[in-house]
């Protein structure tokens, strides 16, 4: 089931890299935000949590896409066939900006694209960002200029 | 072929001619046989009347003799007188029957005849009755006179009778020769009109004649020349002819065909069998196939196949032949086998090269990737560290640490532009979009777009001319003015505010010197000028090359790419860009876009 506690957002990131991990769960840490961070070191270990049966669903799910044993991709695909996950949001979470990358995520489904930034205090603004988003409106409104998270 | 066509034409002419000719030639034989014809008989004639002549004279002396014998005998009483008498009178039998017979197709005379023998019958027993008398002595009497009287008027009536007679004949000759000497008069002049035709006839022959003669010696000395070209021409492309009389069943080689096969020309019969023993072993079953078709279908469609010289050359063959009918309704397949040994090599040479290229195709792809990926990587947690560094633990650092931190900042920023410049270049292909007509003005607006927080700064004017429509790919040369304009910002005097000017004009091509190969007429002309501080004019090849710098890097920001990105552009579309400079005015980049 989704989680409902309406003060706090409950955000899952999956990412092979340890260092991003780390900068996403620091930045979350100095935002005055109160959110529940979760973070996943592959596709295979985010997939077996969420495809639990008590699994809690995260409101917003951070993928990247260059993951060992399953890529975010795949994940991505796998999500979007399953009505569980249909209130989620899927923001892609990736080091290239390449033009396929982008138009495969869009096409199958996720919500938004961001490019890892290279400066920390850019990162807690993007991750801010998206926090505050509402989802359900951006959702409605989709389309493929505005999936690519430009700042 | 006009010229063929009038040979043969003229092959028609002459057969009408020669006929004709033919013709005229019979029709005198045949008038020349009448003539001659008329002649003899008209002669036949003349002669007919002498004899009648003749006869008839005869008849006259015989009687006058006996008449005369008898007068003598009655004079004298010389018995000796009378002695021819009895010769005579077989003779004027003789004679008489002699004019009956030459008579005896003319009615008229035959009956003058009958009267004359009568006449001679009586004049003979007056004749015999006076001599009778005049033996007895009897001379005196006036019964021997009356009978002599009578005798002379027999006489006399005979040789008018005679006469007659010949002035029939005359007449009848008359008549004969006016009636053959007309036709024959006529007839020299007749056959000299014939012979005058005749000549004239094959006078025409021979002219006619000898210009086709001429028309066909030109012919064949043309047909020589060509047969000569051919030959060297099937001798340097490498390919032989040969000919199956579908008829009669036999093949007909060229003697490039023998060398082809690295033979002395026509040193074996040209057979299948014979040609079989070349193909190469592993062909032959295919090859014979095809033939076996070729028999039944009558054309051969590009047949490959290998053949084995007999130093042990290996060669390929490609064969193609097609149905040809010639005027005489003979059916032959004439056939061309080229050597495509050169083709087939160069071929396999290419495809080498291709999938060489392709490989380095691969291995740019690949580095592409690494360069976008993986080396984007560290860096941006090098950054992202230093970020961290920065806003968590500047305090605790000394100064110097401070300004190295501040020097790594500084690189790191350098190398993430040196990545994303060298990634833009190498995605700067040609095959990546298509060409699309694009408006240039809202190109150059959405480059000074993105330059804008610069040009603000900076305090620049950039002054654009309308432009028309241009068939580009848009994005390209977008960056291609973002490049310039970036490059102009950058390169500018400290303390001027940059003046940028877009301006537009048409080029012909003739006015391009540089250009090689000629494709298109006329060019789309673009100037981007600025006031900056330019460079020697000595640079203006040199800064288009990857990674070349005029300026150290303390100087001014850059990573030597951006100028190399708007010439791989401009490359792509099949353009130029060329720059011009003076040190410390500013410099002047053109760039040519073909008009389609």
């Amino acid at each position: 089931m989704i989680y409902m506690n309406k003060d706090i957002t409950y955000v899952v990131l999956a990412d092979d890299d340890e260092d991003d991990r780390l900068f996403f769960t620091e930045a979350f840490e100095e935002l005055k935000i109160t959110t529940k961070v979760e973070t996943y070191e592959d596709g295979v270990a985010l997939m077996d949590a969420l495809s639990a049966d008590d699994a809690l669903i995260p409101n917003i799910l951070f993928l990247d896409l260059n993951m060992p044993k399953k890529s975010g991709l795949e994940c991505l695909k796998e999500i979007k066939k399953s009505k569980r996950f249909q209130d989620m949001a899927v923001a892609i979470y990736s080091t290239s900006a390449s033009e396929e990358d982008i138009e495969n995520t869009f096409v199958n489904g996720a919500n938004i694209y961001i490019k890892k930034p290279s400066d920390f205090n850019t990162l807690k603004k993007i991750l801010s960002d998206v926090v505050t988003v509402n989802w359900q409106y951006h959702t409605s409104g989709l389309n493929r200029d505005n999936f690519l998270l430009r700042l | 072929m006009k010229r063929l066509k009038s040979i043969y034409n003229s092959e028609r002419f002459l057969r009408i001619l020669f006929g004709s000719a033919l013709f005229v030639v019979l029709c005198m034989g045949g008038l020349a046989y009448k003539y001659i014809r008329d002649l003899s008989e008209s002669f036949k004639m003349v002669q007919h009347t002498y004899e009648i002549h003749i006869e008839l004279e005869k008849l006259t002396t015989l009687l006058k003799d006996a008449e005369s014998g008898k007068r003598g005998f009655i004079i004298s009483k010389d018995t000796t007188f009378l002695s021819p008498l009895l010769n005579n009178r077989e003779e004027l039998a003789e004679t008489l029957k002699n004019v009956k017979t030459l008579t005896i197709d003319n009615p008229e005379q035959s009956a003058n005849v009958v009267v004359l023998e009568k006449k001679i019958d009586e004049s003979m027993a007056i004749f015999d009755l006076t001599l009778a008398m005049a033996k007895d002595s009897l001379a005196h009497t006036q019964e021997f006179r009356n009978a002599f009287t009578r005798g002379r008027f027999t006489m006399n009536s005979i040789r008018n009778k005679v006469n007659e007679m010949t002035r029939h004949e005359n007449e009848l000759l008359k008549e004969r020769r006016d009636e053959s000497s007309e036709s024959l008069s006529n007839a020299p002049l007749m056959v000299y009109y014939t012979l005058i035709i005749s000549l004239v006839i094959l006078l025409i022959t021979y002219a006619q004649l000898s210009r086709s003669l001429k028309v066909l010696r030109n012919k064949n000395e043309q047909l020589e020349t060509f047969v000569e070209s051919t030959n060297q021409s099937a001798m340097i492309s490498k390919y032989g002819n040969w000919v199956w009389h579908i008829e009669d069943q036999i093949f007909e080689f060229s003697d490039t065909l023998y060398r082809l096969l690295g033979e002395a020309p026509q040193s074996f019969e040209p057979t299948i069998e014979n040609f079989l023993k070349y193909v190469h072993p592993e062909d032959r079953e295919r090859f014979m196939e095809e033939v076996d078709q070729m028999y039944v279908s009558q054309e051969l469609n590009n047949l490959h196949y290998r053949i084995i010289q007999k130093d042990g050359t290996r060669k390929h063959f490609k064969a193609f032949a097609k149905l040809f009918k010639d005027s005489h309704g003979h059916h032959r397949l004439i056939g061309t086998t080229t050597d495509i040994t050169d083709e087939k090599e160069n071929y396999r040479i290419l495809e080498e090269k291709n999938v060489e290229l392709e490989r380095n195709n691969e291995e740019l792809a690949s580095f592409n990737y690494v360069a976008s990926h993986d080396l984007q990587e560290p860096l941006r947690k090098i950054q992202t560290f230093i970020s961290r560094l920065e806003g968590k633990e500047l305090d605790n650092l000394s100064d110097n640490g401070k300004l190295y931190i501040d020097r790594i900042k500084t690189s790191a920023s350098r190398m993430r532009s040196l990545i994303d410049d060298l990634l833009q270049y190498s995605r700067t292909n040609r095959s990546e979009t298509s060409m699309e007509l694009s408006n240039i003005n809202e190109l150059i607006d959405t480059a000074k777009h993105d330059l804008a927080e610069v040009i603000e700064e900076k305090k620049a004017v950039i002054s654009v001319d309308i432009l028309p429509e241009m068939k580009v790919i848009p994005f390209q040369i977008k960056q291609l003015f973002l490049n310039l304009i970036s490059n102009s910002l950058k390169y500018s005097k400290e303390d001027v505010p940059p003046v940028i000017t877009i301006t537009y004009s048409k080029t012909k091509v003739s006015q391009m010197p540089w250009v090689k190969s000629v494709r298109h007429k006329s060019y789309h002309t673009i100037t981007v000028s600025d006031n900056g501080i330019g460079f020697d004019p000595s640079y203006a090849e040199k800064i288009f090359v990857l990674f070349n710098r005029l300026h150290s890097k303390g100087t001014y920001s850059g990573t030597g790419i951006g100028l190399s990105i708007c010439k791989k552009i401009m490359t792509n579309h099949n353009g130029f860009i060329q720059a011009e400079g003076t040190l410390n005015e500013g410099a002047t980049f053109t760039v040519y876009l073909p008009i389609y």
